[in-house]
């Protein structure tokens, strides 16, 4: 009989009876076996004391229910409220907003995808489904190769809109008019443009690959060392707050996404290589290739389980529309001469594209 | 907590563009999303969050302390993680695993960002006149703890979570669950995590 997987010696550690009968009788006279098992109970237990953590007193619950409370739209205003000035500060910040719309249309592990795909210059944006499970598992960029950004984005709110539109440049949509249940002035902030670096290296993605116990594909000649200059922004947000003072509406708009090789092989070389990585399911591989091969397509991977992608045109522009399915978010991205806008919140898809087209 | 930037490539962090890219920036929650309330200012937190919060708080709290090290801000983490699950349609019998795999993202975003290291900063400012009971044995277990943070936080994400699942008490079938994997592939992922994580401890220690 074939040797039972590393998978089941280490569940053989914690649950035994989850193993199955012949798989425990093989490992318990194989020494093969036994010495795996041995390894896999040493590598847990020296994983179980680094994770260790201390006891420290018990969790207040109550506190946190009160802290939490105060911190939901629905409760009533707590006279202590305990969430930290620290979080409302970031919750208030409409880049932030933006990218926590962003983050909740995408699920985890897009940063990761994201990194690489901002090799497009964008003049569409097209969805592309991944499941949840996939992108938790995308390959980390920085696992392949080295990744420089110059300077931090300094987004800063400033007084109105006309400042907004001096400092970034932009023409900065006037919303017509307001969802239901959200009123009063936005605040403004703007983005500088914010540029980066990713080197590619060999020698990373070959050990990033063996960590993930995977083969790397072949890469082409030169790749080694292929450098992609990456720029984005400046970019200008409005943010309504609803009544719990955290964002409702965000309405974003900024230069799309351009990315241009400085050194080595073309970026869409680069592309490609880094599209057939280990853990990137192959379909989505192609479905990104085939519609980015002239590389104006910014691809949006949203987590099929969870958002629904559809299409509608505003003001005669195609627009991809993103709504979780639990129906607390939407949002609505279109691109028009290299400036991509967006439009989201926790509104229906109904509000965010009535929102849009009605920007002026 | 802060939302915190990704702290890479981030061609696009901090401008809005970032809102259709994704996740390329802040990532502060796993499967389902972050904090974003708005339409629930409207009325419409689930019926059974504080049941749930009863029930799960504390050991959310453990899930978020067993990435970050410490108790530190884990519990601004956990209060995300329920702000956000206060805000979805996450099936009642699937909100522990939810919540778990929210709150560890959460709390390995926390740990790749540069604003983990400015917060606690902030943290140790704040905390200045408090007692610190032996120097020496903090200064010791400040280094061990940040060696771990940075092999967990190099771990391939998926590994990262199920190991911290697993070594938070879940059963290899609700690791299974909270990650959509089958339970078959729960016991490699973790193996293989553990290996990478003593792999990484090892050539930490042997660096210094």
């Amino acid at each position: 009989m074939r040797h039972p997987t590393e998978g089941v010696l280490r569940r053989l550690l914690d649950e035994p009876a989850g193993v199955s009968e012949p798989d425990r009788a093989h490992v318990a006279g194989c020494p093969v076996c036994l010495t795996g098992l041995a390894a896999a109970r040493d590598d847990a237990a020296a994983a179980g004391a680094a994770l260790r953590t201390d006891q420290g007193p018990p969790v207040d619950v109550a506190a946190g229910w009160q802290r939490l409370t105060a911190a939901l739209p629905a409760a009533p205003p707590s006279p202590s409220r305990v969430r930290s000035r620290r979080t409302r500060a970031a919750l208030r910040r409409p880049a932030v907003a933006a990218l926590a719309v962003g983050v909740v249309l995408a699920g985890a592990g897009t940063a990761a995808a994201n990194d690489w795909l901002q090799v497009f210059r964008t003049e569409q944006v097209q969805p592309v489904a991944l499941s949840t499970a996939d992108l938790v598992a995308l390959p980390d960029l920085t696992g392949y190769g080295t990744v420089e950004v110059d300077g931090a984005p300094d987004v800063h709110e400033v007084p109105d809109a006309d400042a907004a539109a001096a400092e970034s440049g932009l023409d900065v949509p006037e919303v017509a008019e307001l969802p239901d249940g959200l009123s009063g002035e936005p605040t403004y902030q703007v983005g500088e443009q914010v540029t980066g670096t990713f080197t590619y290296s060999a020698d990373r993605a070959a050990q990033a690959a063996a960590a993930a116990g995977e083969v790397l594909p072949p890469a082409p000649a030169g790749l080694d060392g292929t450098s992609v200059r990456l720029a984005a922004g400046p970019g200008v947000a409005q943010v309504w707050e609803s009544a719990a003072g955290l964002p409702g509406l965000v309405v974003g708009r900024a230069v799309a996404p351009t990315a241009f090789s400085t050194a080595g092989l073309p970026f869409e070389t680069l592309r490609d290589h880094l599209l057939s990585l280990p853990g990137l399911p192959d379909d989505v591989a192609t479905q990104l290739r085939a519609f980015a091969a002239d590389g104006t397509t910014l691809p949006l991977p949203v987590p099929a389980d969870r958002v629904t992608t559809s299409s509608a045109d505003v003001d005669g522009v195609p627009a991809t529309v993103l709504a979780t399915r639990d129906r607390s978010l939407a949002a609505v991205v279109w691109v028009t001469d290299g400036v991509v806008t967006v439009v989201a919140g926790s509104l229906d898809t109904d509000e965010v594209l009535a929102v849009a087209r009605g920007l002026q | 907590m802060d939302l915190v930037p990704h702290g890479r490539p981030a061609a696009a962090t901090g401008v809005p563009v970032a809102a259709v890219v994704p996740g390329r920036v802040p990532v502060t929650i796993g499967r389902a999303g972050v904090a974003m309330p708005g339409r629930t200012a409207h009325g419409a937190v689930r019926a059974d969050l504080g049941e749930v919060f009863r029930r799960d708080y504390p050991r959310v709290v453990g899930f978020a302390a067993r990435v970050l090290g410490s108790r530190d801000e884990a519990e601004d983490v956990a209060q995300e993680a329920f702000l956000a699950f206060g805000r979805s349609a996450v099936p009642a019998d699937e909100a522990t695993g939810w919540l778990a795999v929210a709150a560890a993202h959460t709390a390995l975003n926390l740990l790749r960002s540069g604003r983990r290291r400015a917060a606690r900063e902030e943290t140790v400012a704040a905390a200045a006149d408090a007692v610190v009971p032996d120097v020496a044995e903090a200064v010791l277990t400040r280094e061990d703890r940040a060696r771990v943070r940075a092999a967990l936080a190099a771990l391939p994400r998926k590994q990262a979570v199920a190991l911290v699942l697993r070594h938070s008490g879940l059963s290899y079938a609700e690791v299974a669950v909270a990650l959509d994997m089958s339970p078959g592939s729960v016991g490699t992922t973790v193996r293989r995590a553990e290996a990478a994580l003593r792999k990484e401890l090892i050539r930490h220690a042997s660096s210094d």
